[in-house]
């Protein structure tokens, strides 16, 4: 797929910055869930509006899942969005602290919460790395426990293309697994493309 | 705005703000140790900011949910992020008493609480702040909201059910309209035959009399013939006789006219069955022979059944009984029809048995048929309107649901027992007395 957003340069720039926040990342979200977290190298490519839903079903693989949405605002802006293969999120209950029984509200408000670690911590590293502030809007459930393919709809998006950004997370020992994926309309990327730019100027 | 010259005049009036401000403020350390506690949560917790400052938070509220929170914070912490509570999730973090306590509404206030990171100049995380916003007005109106989405659903189905009945008192109304015009047919039609009817009997009254007069002139004319001698009008006589076979003649002439009259005799039953059968001007209820009715209804049919089935009727002696005749009528035609469609005509003739009976306050009529009887799904749904196993055009699955809805009427019900391949019964069980069998 061609970059039209960024150029090679920048690209390259915004892959090295994601290694970097994505391992600091991992080893806070350690800290939080105290238990060792498997991430894989970030994978970043552009998409156009109609093709976001199937991008994310490509990520999530077949089956049902959640997902979770979380708006970052700030010098970078865009929406966050972590998807959960079928329960696999339940698995972390007992890391969070929630009681056995997870009722419908609770276990909701578990996804919220994991989708809020996550999306913090990755975009906060990436964030720090580039020298701007992100805040975070409160998360917001997006798809429960739907087909991969409904996860999000075409026409509820507005931007026309967006850039995006891919990881996936697992906990050694758990069946817990979930996709992250950083979506920043076009109009956004200026600010992205000077932040890489004030980036590479200063290594 | 006013510009604020001083530093120590901004922190003081800061200070004032986060004080007065209408949000839950406080602020705790790593160790759970409250570090702020503004009036807003002073107010509603009843604990004032003297008597929480240094103490342990969940010291002083052993109800908050401690293990969970302490992972909360133990996030932000660690993380630098906000965190959030949503009430729609978990109502509320701090039991507060909720802010109508006359107008009532919720006994707790709803909460939405977001955690915030303060760093010191370091940039380490030192304190989590908490900032609790009520939610209950909010949470008031998505109830109201919900309960009125909930009516508005129970109408909606109340409605789709109305509809429903309204369908399927479309569909009777359409059905005894048919009916109603084809008993008026037959009503019309049998009036019509009725006058032609009246001369042609009358006339074969008489042409019977001048027949048997001219048959009487010519036998006693006959013995005179051996008193004829002209030998040429002889031969002429008996070459005529020959040639007109006049033995047969005289022989059938009678038996062809008493055969007339008997042709006279059914139509005018028929015209009197159809006239029965369709009660044009009786749509009240009445006392009527379910016996008599069952027979002219078989009588209307009898082109449909009688090379198709040979039908044997085991009538019991039944009172008359309160109905509206032609509506049972048309029951029983429905299901006569039905049994004769349902005979397998590859296996020849087959047998419609018609009986009736008499329990009690209960009169009983059964039409059993040795036909191809009926799939689990059929008998499921013989009665519903518009189910039909029939081809397109032959059946329009009306019968059987509008004689449902008539014997219905009846306060009566319909039994059926059924097996493929070996025929189906239907018993329909109407009340002697209408009064008694509405009371409860
Ligand atoms: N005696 C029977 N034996 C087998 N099947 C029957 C019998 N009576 C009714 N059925 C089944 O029930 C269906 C519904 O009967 P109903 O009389 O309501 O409609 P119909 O005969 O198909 O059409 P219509 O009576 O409106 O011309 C029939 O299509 C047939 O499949
Ligand atoms: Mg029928």
């Amino acid at each position: 797929m061609t970059m039209e957003f960024i150029s090679d340069d920048q690209r390259d720039a915004l892959q090295e910055v994601a290694n970097i926040g994505m391992g600091q990342a991992g080893a806070s979200i350690a800290r939080v869930l105290g238990e060792f977290v498997e991430l894989s190298v970030p994978r970043i490519s552009t998409v156009d509006a109609a093709g976001i839903p199937a991008a994310l079903a490509a990520l999530a693989g077949d089956g049902v899942a959640s997902a979770v949405r979380q708006a970052f605002i700030g010098e970078l802006r865009g929406e966050a969005i972590a998807i959960f293969s079928e329960h696999s999120a339940h698995d972390l209950a007992e890391l969070l602290a929630y009681g056995d029984a997870l009722d419908a509200p609770a276990g909701c408000e578990l996804l919220l919460d994991i989708g809020n670690v996550l999306v913090g911590a990755c975009l906060g590293g990436i964030a720090g790395l580039l020298r701007t502030e992100i805040g975070f809007s409160a998360p917001s459930l997006l798809a429960d426990q739907v087909a991969t393919s409904d996860l999000i709809q075409a026409e509820t998006i507005a931007a026309r293309c967006a850039l995006l950004v891919e990881v996936r997370f697992g906990l050694e020992k758990r069946v817990f697994r979930c996709h992250l994926v950083m979506l920043m309309p076009e109009d956004a990327l200026a600010a992205l493309r000077r932040a890489l730019d004030r980036f590479i100027e200063e290594f | 705005m006013t510009s604020l010259s001083h530093p120590g005049e901004s922190c003081a009036l800061l200070g004032s703000l986060v004080e007065r401000i209408d949000v839950g403020i406080f602020a705790v350390d790593r160790t759970g140790t409250v570090a702020l506690w503004n009036r807003f949560m002073a107010v509603h917790s009843g604990k004032s900011s003297s008597e929480m400052l240094g103490q342990n938070l969940f010291a002083m509220f052993p109800e908050l949910p401690r293990p969970w929170l302490e992972k909360k914070l133990e996030s932000v912490f660690v993380l630098g992020n906000n965190a959030f509570t949503l009430w729609e999730l978990r109502p509320y973090l701090f039991r507060f008493p909720h802010n109508r306590p006359i107008t009532g509404g919720l006994d707790t206030m709803r909460q939405n609480v977001t955690f915030l990171p303060l760093r010191t100049p370091g940039g380490e995380v030192s304190l989590v702040c908490g900032t609790v916003f009520d939610y209950t007005e909010t949470a008031l109106a998505q109830h109201s909201l919900h309960d009125a989405i909930a009516a508005l659903n129970k109408e909606k189905d109340a409605q789709a059910q109305l509809i429903v009945k309204l369908e399927a008192a479309q569909n009777q109304l359409l059905q005894s309209e048919k009916m109603a015009s084809i008993g008026q047919l037959a009503a019309g039609v049998a009036h019509e035959i009725n006058n032609p009817i009246g001369f042609v009997n009358s006339n074969l009254q008489t042409l019977k009399k001048y027949c048997e007069q001219m048959l009487q002139l010519i036998s006693t004319y006959e013995p005179t013939e051996a008193q004829i001698t002209d030998s040429g009008l002889l031969s002429r006589i008996s070459n005529l006789k020959q040639a007109l076979d006049i033995e047969f003649l005289q022989e059938d002439l009678p038996a062809l006219i008493k055969e007339s009259e008997e042709g006279l005799v059914r139509i005018k039953k028929i015209v009197e069955d159809l006239k029965d059968f369709s009660h044009v001007n009786e749509s009240e209820w009445q006392y009527a022979d379910i016996n008599a009715g069952l027979d002219s209804t078989l009588n209307v049919v009898w082109n449909e059944v009688k090379y198709k089935a040979t039908v044997d009727k085991h009538y019991g002696e039944l009172p008359a009984i309160e109905c509206l005749a032609a509506q049972l009528n048309q029951v029983f035609m429905n299901l006569i029809v039905n049994a004769v469609q349902a005979l397998d005509e590859s296996k020849g003739m087959g047998t419609i048995t018609l009986s009736t009976g008499h329990q009690d306050e209960w009169v009983w009529v059964e039409v059993r048929d040795n036909g191809r009887g009926m799939s689990d799904e059929t008998r499921r749904r013989v009665f519903e309107p518009f189910f039909t196993t029939k081809p397109v055009g032959k059946g329009t699955g009306l019968g059987m649901s509008v004689s449902y809805n008539i014997v219905q009427k009846h306060h009566g019900r319909i039994e059926l027992t059924t097996a493929p391949d070996e025929g189906s019964c239907f018993r329909v069980w109407v009340p002697v007395k209408q009064a008694q069998a509405a009371a409860p």
